[in-house]
């Protein structure tokens, strides 16, 4: 029964999913659980490292550039396309992280959207023989179906985009529940007294910072694939807060904040753009008021409130769906 | 390279390193007393831009145009000040930088609203030319430099002469013995956002004539501004100054020599310095009180 109970909450939230599938229009589906890949790295660094950072979008380029390169110039099959969008992922960040998780939290924020705007730019301009430029890398056509589950069908890449959005859900929940993630929490609450015990603050910081960031270059090459192209609008200085913005309407921390965030962002640009043309508004205030309100987010509110209807007398299993 | 370029490359570094002065200008008073990070000054910006180009095209005068903005900014700023920024002087800077991040779309909204998404020109207000051995400058981006020193100068003279920048400048210090002396630390920092906001437009009304005025122009600036103040140090006066300085030269002088590097240069630079010197080239350790 434990480890059903365990499981219950990241089960349901995925069933959720899978029934929306039936009532939502499919490329909405496939945004939002890509976005929610995307803004689990985020949530990860600001909700268990402490580290804000507005330059998401430049691994979300590595990946997504990792995966267009190799697919416009070597090969034709997508998934070795994914894996390469990780690995561009894991090199950047490694190389990266080391300089970057050194610094104080708000330099830390500066630091990465001037990486966003260096990467934006390099693939703009300084590299627009290999990248075209704004035109960006088209390689629709020429993907490869593959067997099983075929990636360049979007009704198939809904369900590998499932599959990978619930595996990386265990993942990032095994990992709170691990020695590791207590470590990552203690580093952002008080740095000193986790280096007093004998960690070395500065690799916990690096590991979670490659995790975090890998996890969003495997959601730009989803991008990639799914999309067809790449461009350097992926990076563009415009969108560098987004994932920032999911994180917090979510709720910064929680297990499902990104889930949540990523529904009803994706939702409101979809519908409120159509309806009054500047959603902008409406998620800017939304913001403060969520910030002003205790920053708890939309799924931070909720959880408390759900649980008291589901469990008796309130009392919360500690391990449902309260994370 | 001939000198005819070099000079006008400098001149234009220059001028646009007094934009950057007086956009960043207001986040670094921002963080150096209160210790937050404002980036809804990137808002008042847009607005003194705007209104620039509203109050220039009814009246005829960009100059007036310049004046209102800089006033309906310090307004906004005041407002925003009142509503937001009172709740949340306390809490640590992440918590700010997204609350006013917050401030900042939203504000780009209403932007959107009232002036709609199509870009705007500004009319230059002064088309004259100067030669300045031999190369001919627009003696508009003079005017700018000159107003850049002059906030500068105002500025300087503002912290260290009066009886209010020197209760600023102790409550940088120390705010808890400020308050002890019975001054109304809340006052101050009220004043000085609205100093802030006012400057922050004053940018986008000067800058207007140079650029299209449209509702994403805090946002493409954003960046810059970080880099400025990040370079110079978060809070302190003089290194704004001289980062902007250098940024804008960067930029002018980059983009002579290879045009993508206008825009890389900057933020290799500012990798480089923060490498070197994690908290910029005058920025202290100041943690948040």
């Amino acid at each position: 029964m434990n480890i059903l109970r365990w499981w219950w909450g990241l089960l349901l939230a995925f069933a959720l999913v899978a029934i929306g599938r039936a009532f939502l229009p499919l490329p909405f589906a496939n945004e939002v659980l890509i976005f929610s890949i995307y803004t689990m790295g985020c949530n990860y660094l600001l909700g268990r490292v402490g580290f804000i950072s507005f330059g998401q979008p430049a691994y979300l380029a590595t990946g997504a550039y990792g995966a267009g390169f190799y697919l416009f110039y070597f090969g034709n099959n997508p998934y070795l396309g994914l894996l390469m969008g990780i690995a561009a992922g894991i090199v950047v960040s490694l190389i990266i992280g080391p300089l970057f998780v050194r610094l104080r939290g708000d330099y830390f924020a500066l630091v990465n959207l001037a990486l966003a705007v260096i990467i934006f730019y390099l693939m703009q301009k300084v590299l627009a023989d290999i990248t075209h430029g704004d035109n960006g890398l088209w390689y629709l056509t020429s993907l490869t179906s593959t067997p099983i589950l075929d990636l360049t069908r979007p009704d198939q890449f809904f369900i590998f985009a499932f599959l990978v959005a619930f595996a990386l859900w265990a993942f990032y929940k095994y990992l709170d529940d691990s020695i590791f993630g207590a470590l990552c929490l203690a580093t952002k609450i008080n740095e000193d007294k986790v280096k007093f015990l004998g960690y070395s603050s500065f690799s916990i910081r690096l590991f979670a910072f490659v995790i975090a960031n890998t996890t969003t270059a495997l959601a730009g090459a989803m991008y990639a694939v799914y999309l067809g192209f790449v461009s350097p609008a992926i990076t563009g200085p415009d969108r560098a807060a987004d994932p920032v913005v999911v994180t917090i309407l979510g709720g910064v921390g929680t297990l499902y904040g990104p889930l949540v965030g990523s529904v009803v962002y994706t939702g409101m640009k979809d519908v409120l753009s159509k309806i009054i043309g500047n959603w902008e508004l409406v998620i800017g205030f939304l913001l403060v008021f969520i910030m002003l309100a205790g920053e708890k987010g939309i799924w931070g509110s909720l959880a408390p409130l759900l649980q008291k209807l589901f469990t008796r007398d309130g009392k919360a299993p500690d391990r449902g769906g309260s994370r | 390279m001939n000198t005819q370029l070099l000079i006008s490359g400098i001149i234009f570094g220059l001028s646009l390193g007094g934009i950057f002065f007086l956009m960043s200008i207001g986040l670094s008073l921002c963080f150096g007393l209160m210790r937050i990070i404002s980036l809804d000054q990137l808002l008042y910006y847009s607005v003194g831009a705007y209104l620039t180009y509203t109050i220039g095209l009814l009246v005829g005068d960009v100059w007036l145009g310049v004046i209102g903005g800089v006033v309906v900014a310090a307004i906004v700023s005041l407002l925003v000040e009142r509503v937001v920024f009172r709740r949340i002087y306390e809490r640590d800077l992440p918590f700010t930088m997204i609350t006013s991040f917050g401030v900042l779309v939203g504000g780009v909204g209403v932007i959107k609203y009232f002036w709609g998404l199509i870009p705007r020109p500004v009319p230059v207000p002064i088309a004259a030319q100067v030669d300045i051995i031999g190369t001919d400058i627009p003696v508009y981006r003079l005017v700018i430099i000159g107003v850049a020193v002059l906030v500068y100068l105002g500025i300087w003279l503002f912290l260290n002469r009066t009886i209010i920048g020197k209760a600023i400048r102790a409550g940088t210090e120390d705010c808890e013995h400020v308050e002890g002396l019975g001054i109304n630390v809340y006052r101050l920092f009220t004043i000085t956002f609205i100093i802030a906001g006012g400057l922050s437009g004053l940018a986008g009304g000067l800058y207007a004539p140079l650029i299209m005025v449209d509702p994403q122009m805090g946002l493409e600036v954003l960046a810059f501004i970080f880099m400025v103040v990040i370079i110079g140090g978060l809070g302190s006066i003089k290194g704004t100054l001289i980062s902007s300085l250098l940024v804008g030269q960067v930029v002018s002088l980059g983009s002579l020599i290879y045009a993508p590097l206008a825009q890389m240069a900057p933020f290799a630079v500012m990798l480089l310095i923060l490498l070197v010197k994690p908290t910029g080239l005058f920025g202290s350790a100041l943690q948040k009180r």
